[in-house]
């Protein structure tokens, strides 16, 4: 059942990817461990492409030992927005980390540094994890301020995007503004896998 | 002054890409520019940067200091990826302490007479000609000032200063302590008047976080942005700016 889930995702990833500059997904929080498992196994599959995988969610350490591949796959540069400020100071050769998910500049300077050293010939992808977690740390109407920005950046670069989004209650209104940012959405829903 | 002017004025690129931006192009070449800012806002990083920059594209520069030693300038910098010790032992980037010249020279250390301060300036200038140099800090103006005794003197000093290495076509960075959270250019008051540009390196809270920023006061003779940025300091590309998100915090 579990492989069928996350397949479905994997394929629902990629082919609103394929046709989509950006995409958002808007996801339950019981399906994000799902979610981030196809996601993960979907860009591992993909080595020819450049990630850059922004973690606002969990610390990339916690995601490393729940994903042992990602550390072996030099395609993905993990931003990890969360770990400094959670005190946890142990560092990974692929992992770039930021003091705090505050300094949203520094981190639109660092996705675009990562992307800047790439060959233009290959494929480049932006994850957001998550929109609605960059809300806890920072005031919507910035978060706001701060996607705009990125997305028109990346527009502009070709990159593709991909951002989460974990429904909440009480913030939808703004999930809402933020997501219908993307040329598509996709709405995970147990009931749609 | 119409844009076609400020594009006719020859310009020091400072080699940081996005402020060169901002600058519309460079620092007007022969200018004398105030970097101000309180302790650890990057005052120092900013400068060494610039001058390394300049070194990499064939200008050579000198960096006077008076606040730190200068093993341990050279020992905060060795951190930065910019910066390259090959330039400081090619002589393409020289540091100097100045303290260590005012003794040469036989000067008080604590308080110049008019004719130490005028000593000193000839010291400054001939260094300046002899290395040829076209990029030029004093790390900082404020402890040089300190050491002035009237406004009169810092004026006349910095004037001079300025002016000489200006006929030189050297671009001149002086860097200002301020204290933190005020909205003053200098210690004195007088700095920022005599300068040709100010930049101001700041920060803004932001959730009990600080930001960096930076933004250009005035730069005479370029159509500069007024803009305040987010600045960022980190070990592989030294200053790095990007606009500053503005919403209400």
């Amino acid at each position: 059942m579990a492989n069928v889930l996350i397949d479905g995702l994997k394929e629902r990833i990629s082919n609103a990817i394929k046709i989509n500059q950006s995409i958002g997904i808007l996801l339950p929080g019981s399906n994000y461990s799902d979610l981030l498992q196809a996601l993960f196994e979907y860009m591992s599959s993909q080595p020819e492409d450049v990630w850059v995988y922004v973690t606002i969610t969990k610390p990339y350490e916690t995601l490393a030992k729940e994903f042992e591949f990602i550390e072996e796959s030099k395609h993905i540069t993990f931003i990890d927005c969360i770990s400094r400020a959670a005190g946890i100071t142990k560092t990974y050769p692929n992992c770039i980390y930021i003091e705090s998910p505050t300094m949203l500049e520094k981190l639109g300077l660092e996705v675009m540094n990562v992307f800047k050293e790439v060959n233009n010939e290959r494929r480049k992808y932006l994850v957001i994890d998550s929109l609605s977690n960059l809300m806890i740390y920072n005031d919507p109407d910035i978060v706001t301020e701060f996607f705009y920005h990125i997305t028109n950046r990346t527009r502009a670069r070709n990159i593709h995007t991909i951002s989460l989004a974990i429904e909440e209650e009480g913030m939808d209104k703004y999930l809402n503004r933020l997501i219908y940012l993307n040329d598509k959405i996709l709405k995970v829903r147990d009931s749609f896998i | 002054m119409q844009e076609s002017e400020f594009q006719k004025k020859e310009i020091c690129k400072t080699g940081i890409e996005e402020l060169d931006v901002m600058l519309g192009g460079g620092i007007p070449i022969g200018s004398t520019v105030l970097v101000v800012g309180s302790s650890g806002s990057g005052k120092t990083t900013l400068c060494m940067q610039f001058l390394i920059n300049g070194a990499k594209q064939g200008e050579r520069g000198v960096f006077f200091t008076i606040t730190e030693p200068l093993f341990k300038l050279t020992k905060n910098m060795e951190g930065f990826e910019f910066y390259d010790k090959k330039l400081i032992e090619s002589g393409m980037v020289n540091l100097i302490d100045l303290r260590i010249i005012s003794e040469r020279l036989g000067l008080d250390t604590e308080k110049y007479t008019v004719e130490d301060a005028s000593a000193l300036l000839d010291i400054l200038r001939d260094i300046a000609d002899e290395l040829n140099v076209k990029r030029l800090i004093i790390d900082s103006i404020t402890a040089l000032c300190y050491r002035l005794q009237t406004p009169e003197m810092i004026r006349d000093f910095i004037f001079k200063l300025g002016s000489s290495l200006a006929a030189m076509k050297c671009t001149t960075l002086l860097t200002s302590e301020v204290p933190p959270r005020k909205f003053q250019y200098s210690q004195y008051g007088i700095e920022e008047f005599i300068s040709d540009g100010i930049f101001f390196l700041g920060d803004i809270e932001r959730k009990g976080d600080l930001i960096r920023t930076f933004q250009i006061v005035k730069m005479r003779g370029a159509a500069h942005s007024r803009t305040k940025s987010a600045m960022s300091i980190s070990s592989k590309n030294g200053i790095e700016l990007a606009p500053l998100l503005r919403s209400r915090e």
